[in-house]
């Protein structure tokens, strides 16, 4: 008897890894797959500080303003508003009208069990949350001296046992049941862009208050979809979504910029398109590729190792690949790599000394190494894309040149390296990290610089930094917001670590031009501004730059409505599949 | 019985000699050492970092196992990384050789509560699991090669000071042993003159495993980005490859592992070889 039931248990089990192996490409309903590189951290808008937390928020959870899908440069139009604010003439107060009749997601936590009607209250709730100093937000820097009264009520609370929502802000009113009002302390234009950040979506107070402390793994929010079964697990390798069946009306828009036309094609149709999205978190880029291949997965970024057998001459598709209907995509991002001095060491507040390693850095070979020569050199801080890049601006201190950059280091006083103490280069544990670092260690050799590539996990890098702990440190800053102001903050000198400025740069002349510029409204004042800001910081060389990266992303036939964008929140719900095309092409994989 | 009797040394010396595996192995290690003693020395593969060709060349007459990223020559680095690996398995090998040997003696010795805490303190360490405890090492010291050692080294004494700590609780009641304490020897004398040459083989054999252990063990760290730091080692190399492989850049991995693979099986064999000639049960039934 006992061998049978083994034998039976073997058969079975054999029979499992079976059907596994070849298990077929659902095509019955309109599913988005999508491949993620990080685990998600949970799902509370308060917390969501990294891409990969802030995207699973945004199919949950909205805001009061979102980008336009369809144009380029980024435009914010509303959400969950029903118009852009009216600002007053101060720019100081602007006056949101909600929209009506959006609802909660069904939950428990509602009477009856069905979601309620959104109100202006809930704003302004939600905002608190994350002012709320015993939850510690993570995304608390975005309004940190922007509300009136915002910052006195979170010290004020912060002595206190249990904070209190009660209290009327001044900054922060909802004057009627679809109205709210922020009041800022000083001209701030950027605040716009905060509302479209997940940070700032709204949450219910029931909600939150039913679930508690596992109110991060439990969502309920009014955008397009919901999690299936309602609870996010920490482990979880697949996040299954599901169309939320009470989601306002909501249709796709009319207008488009001129890349994005063809799109038009689903112009006014309801939203969501797709009745599932399933998320796979693959931490390693040979399986995501593979599930991509497989079409399992609708599309995927193409990384360093895979480029040179999938992309032909730089741009093209190789033809294996173009004949499986298969496409490819190449877009900027809004972002900048860059190798930080900590100016808080005397050694490098030595401008020449920085610039003399810049000039030893090869930013051409390090192009070609790590991004198969796609990416842009920067010449400064901003990335193009915004305004305050200039086009055709070359820094003086980018290109390679050994010459110079050792006449520079004689002048600082370390000639040929002598005397320079060996330099700490900190990086992230990667394997690419770890390269990058061994390239620099190599280039800065030729001018005599001792350089120690040391790695580090992520938060132990952020601690580091943060403590002031690090020489050299290497590392990426992606935009929160299309606006040079989110760059250039990060060399202002009271923004210095624990803030975003990382590396301390310190410079009088810098920090008043920003200041000016930051409170700007969007002119060609203010651009002349920003544009004078990025020669200062190529110029002074406060970092080592590196590129302005370009995504290469590849996407099967069937998927409609993709391209590749650096404000990827709430995108799954303009996305279409062509169930036909994608039934026809899979027998071609 | 021909001539005077020999020490259990000459006899396994003897032993060894004539077991042709042992030979082989112990003629592996010996090139590996050589190796690793020429690369600190500065004779060979001192100029591994130099640049000798394009980066990802395949293999070719020139460069025999191709070139990695930085078109550097990836013989070179392998041969730099038998330096890393020999010093690596070496010191760790010692320390943990120390402390289990020392440890594992004093509990088995004294027994009571001295055997107690040790025993104690050995379940409470071996209870964290292992990597964890590295971790965690490393997060306290820094890193640095010598943490790595250090690191290595303290989390793998364990199951040699349960071998040592037994084998002296058999050995302390022997007769020899207590002859010795009639002849007058304190307790260090015992435990170091008459014990310990006693159960040495154990040591001998745990040594050489422990050599190829923490061999792989720093591919394992240096994959999770935690082992050596600006020098080549197989570990580092390895984590390269990882990325490499698909674009069809196999040579490095092809190279780190090869190394690794004659050094490690060589350790092995050896292991198994001189536990035949050391151990006395075993003497005579080959």
């Amino acid at each position: 008897m006992k061998m049978r039931k083994i034998s039976i248990c073997a058969l079975l089990s054999g029979l499992m890894l079976f059907t596994s192996c070849t298990k077929k490409v659902d095509t019955s309903e309109k599913v988005l797959n999508l491949a993620v590189t990080a685990e998600v951290k949970g799902m509370d808008p308060i917390y969501a500080n990294d891409k990969y937390s802030s995207n699973e928020i945004a199919r949950i959870y909205e805001g009061l303003l979102e980008y336009h899908y369809l144009k380029r440069p980024y435009t914010l139009v509303p959400n969950l508003a029903e118009s852009l604010p009216v600002v007053s003439a101060d720019g100081l107060t602007y006056t949101f009208k909600i929209r009506k009749g959006v609802k909660f997601q069904d939950d428990a936590a509602f009477d009856g069990g069905k979601g309620r009607e959104l109100v202006a209250e809930d704003f302004v709730y939600s905002i608190k949350r994350l002012a709320d100093p015993k939850l510690q937000g993570l995304g608390w820097w975005l309004l940190e001296g922007k509300i009136k009264g915002l910052n006195e009520w979170r010290e004020k609370n912060s002595e206190k046992d249990v904070v209190d929502y009660s209290e009327v802000i001044e900054g922060l009113k909802a004057t009627d049941s679809h109205t709210l009002v922020f009041k800022l302390n000083k001209p701030f234009p950027q605040f716009l862009y905060s509302l479209a950040m997940p940070f700032t979506f709204v949450v219910s107070k029931e909600v939150v208050t039913k679930y508690g402390d596992n109110f991060l793994n439990h969502p309920v929010g009014t955008g397009p979809f919901m999690l299936k079964g309602g609870e996010f697990k920490q482990t979880s390798k697949r996040l299954t979504y599901v169309k939320n069946p009470t989601f306002r009306k909501k249709a796709f828009p009319v207008e488009a910029s001129e890349e994005f036309k063809p799109m038009l094609s689903d112009a006014g149709k309801d939203l969501p398109l797709l009745d599932k999205v399933v998320v796979n978190i693959i931490r390693e880029s040979q399986p995501r590729m593979l599930q991509f291949k497989k079409g399992k997965v609708d599309y995927n970024s193409v990384d360093k190792d895979n480029f040179d057998s999938m992309i032909v001459a730089g741009k093209s598709l190789s033809k294996e690949l173009l004949d499986k209907g298969i496409n490819l995509e190449v877009s900027p991002s809004l972002d900048v790599t860059y190798t930080a001095y900590n100016h808080d060491m005397k050694l490098f507040q030595n401008t020449n000394l920085r610039r003399a390693l810049a000039l030893a850095y090869d930013v051409e070979e390090m192009n070609k190494l790590f991004n198969n020569g796609t990416a842009l050199p920067a010449q400064s801080v901003i990335p193009p894309g915004i305004a305050g890049y200039m086009k055709n601006y070359k820094s003086p201190y980018r290109s390679k040149n050994l010459r110079l950059a050792k006449e520079l280091l004689a002048k600082a006083g370390y000639k040929d390296g002598k005397g320079l103490p060996e330099i700490t280069y900190d990086c992230p544990s990667a394997s690419t990290s770890r390269q990058i670092g061994e390239l620099i260690k190599k280039q800065l050799a030729e001018i005599g610089v001792n350089i120690k590539v040391q790695q580090n996990t992520w938060p132990e890098l952020q601690k580091k930094i943060t403590k002031r702990q690090v020489m050299l440190y290497g590392i990426a800053w992606g935009a929160d917001y299309p606006d040079a102001e989110n760059f250039l903050q990060l060399l202002y000198g009271p923004n210095k670590a624990p803030g975003a400025n990382g590396s301390g740069y310190d410079n009088p002349e810098f920090n008043t031009l920003f200041k000016k510029a930051a409170v700007m409204q969007d002119s060609p004042e203010r651009t002349a501004l920003y544009e004078k800001l990025n020669r200062i910081a190529a110029e002074e060389v406060p970092w080592i730059y590196g590129v302005h990266r370009q995504g290469y992303t590849l996407k099967h036939s069937w998927l409609k409505n993709y391209m590749s964008t650096d404000f990827e929140a709430g995108q799954a719900q303009y996305i279409n599949i062509d169930l036909n095309k994608k039934k026809e092409m899979l027998n071609k994989l | 019985m021909e001539n005077e009797s020999k020490s259990l040394w000459a006899h396994a010396w003897d032993s060894l000699k004539k077991d042709k595996t042992a030979v082989f192995s112990m003629t592996i290690i010996g090139i590996y050492v050589l190796l690793a003693i020429l690369t600190v020395t500065g004779v060979i593969a001192s100029d591994w970092s130099k640049e000798v060709g394009a980066s990802y060349l395949p293999p070719s007459l020139e460069n025999p196992f191709g070139t990695d990223i930085f078109g550097r020559s990836v013989l070179l680095k392998t041969l730099k990384g038998v330096e890393m690996a020999i010093a690596i398995g070496c010191v760790t090998a010692i320390i943990s050789t120390v402390i289990g040997v020392l440890f594992g003696l004093t509990a088995g010795y004294f027994g009571g509560k001295v055997d107690e805490v040790i025993v104690w303190f050995y379940t409470s360490q071996a209870s964290i699991p292992g990597i964890m405890l590295l971790f965690a090492i490393m997060f306290v010291l820094g890193k640095g090669t010598s943490t790595l050692f250090i690191a290595l080294g303290i989390t793998s004494w364990i199951p040699l000071c349960r071998l040592v700590r037994g084998e002296v609780m058999r050995h302390k009641e022997r007769e020899y042993v207590q002859a010795a304490a009639a002849l007058g020897a304190g307790n260090r004398r015992r435990m170091l003159k008459h014990i310990l040459p006693n159960i040495f083989h154990i040591v001998i054999i745990q040594f050489s495993l422990r050599f190829q252990m923490a061999i792989k063990s720093e591919v394992i760290l240096s994959y999770l980005g935690l082992g050596v730091q600006g020098a080549p080692s197989w570990g580092t190399m390895i984590d390269d490859s990882k990325l490499e492989l698909s674009r069809g850049v196999w040579w490095q991995l092809g190279a780190a592992t090869f190394a690794m693979f004659f050094l490690v099986l060589a350790l092995n064999l050896l292991g198994d070889a001189l536990r035949d000639a050391l151990d006395p049960k075993l003497k005579g039934k080959a």
